[in-house]
């Protein structure tokens, strides 16, 4: 009989192949209905600068799938290195990447390799540089103490160690650093039936 | 995560309710709302000595 640190393990690599196939389908055919908002619609509802979804590729936009707006309180300035976790198609790192310059840096970190290599091109094709690592939020490869600032969109929650992601964050973060994070929340416990569920989990 | 973010060592948080989040489905909103979820905005600082 399987202990239960066997049992989240095996949860855990089943709801990461259901993370990166729900993600990868918004990105590869953003028209398809979800039953949270994406896209263009969702940045709008979420107060993105209009200017900033002109400017961005149509691939970066149409796939966005963030719950929120990051932006608006993470004050980036010139110079500083922001880490992007769970950075998806790209839309919130190159829209850091404008507040940065170049002069700064831009890392995301995504699940899924497809995904970092979709960021990094439509990162290129505004002429801005962003890196991205394919990683877990729970080990983001990064060195201590080397961003100035994190932001993320809609993917603490989707983690079981939440705890341990927050850890990270406050590693990979320099002394006097800053998180400006959106995210999902549940005000009950949530049931067994759910959280064993990976399809409603990666939703 | 609220209370994580001030375990983990975090200062400054603060948090407010991101105010057009809703899912695009009627019943699946319901169903966020019966479990209290909803999506937030949170911010905090790593102090300088951490």
């Amino acid at each position: 009989m399987p202990n239960s640190a066997d049992a989240q393990a095996s949860l855990e690599a089943v709801l990461k192949q259901e993370i990166i196939r729900m993600y990868q389908e918004v990105a590869e055919d953003p028209t398809a209905e979800f039953h949270f908002y994406h896209g263009r619609q969702a940045a709008e509802l979420f107060g993105y600068d209009p200017a900033w979804l002109d400017r961005a590729p149509e691939g970066a936009v149409s796939s966005f799938a963030g719950v929120g707006n990051p932006h608006e309180r993470a004050c980036l300035e010139a110079g500083e290195t922001v880490l992007d976790l769970g950075s998806g198609a790209g839309l919130d790192a190159i829209i850091a990447s404008w507040s940065v310059g170049p002069t700064g840096r831009v890392i995301g970190v995504d699940l899924n390799p497809t995904m970092c290599l979709k960021a990094q091109a439509h990162a290129a094709a505004t002429g801005t540089a962003m890196e991205c690592h394919e990683g877990r939020m729970e080990e983001i490869p990064l060195p201590d103490s080397s961003v100035d600032a994190v932001i993320s969109n809609g993917v603490i929650n989707l983690s079981f160690r939440k705890r341990r992601v927050i850890e990270e964050m406050f590693r990979v973060l320099k002394p006097g650093g800053r998180i400006s994070i959106t995210d999902i929340v549940s005000g009950k416990q949530l049931t067994q039936s759910i959280v064993n569920d990976p399809k409603l989990w990666a939703s | 995560m609220f209370s994580l973010l001030e375990e983990s060592g975090f200062k400054k948080v603060k948090s407010a309710v991101v105010p057009n989040f809703r899912f695009r489905q009627q019943s699946t909103q319901n169903s966020a709302e019966a479990y209290g979820v909803k999506a937030v905005m949170m911010t905090a600082t790593k102090p300088e000595g951490g």
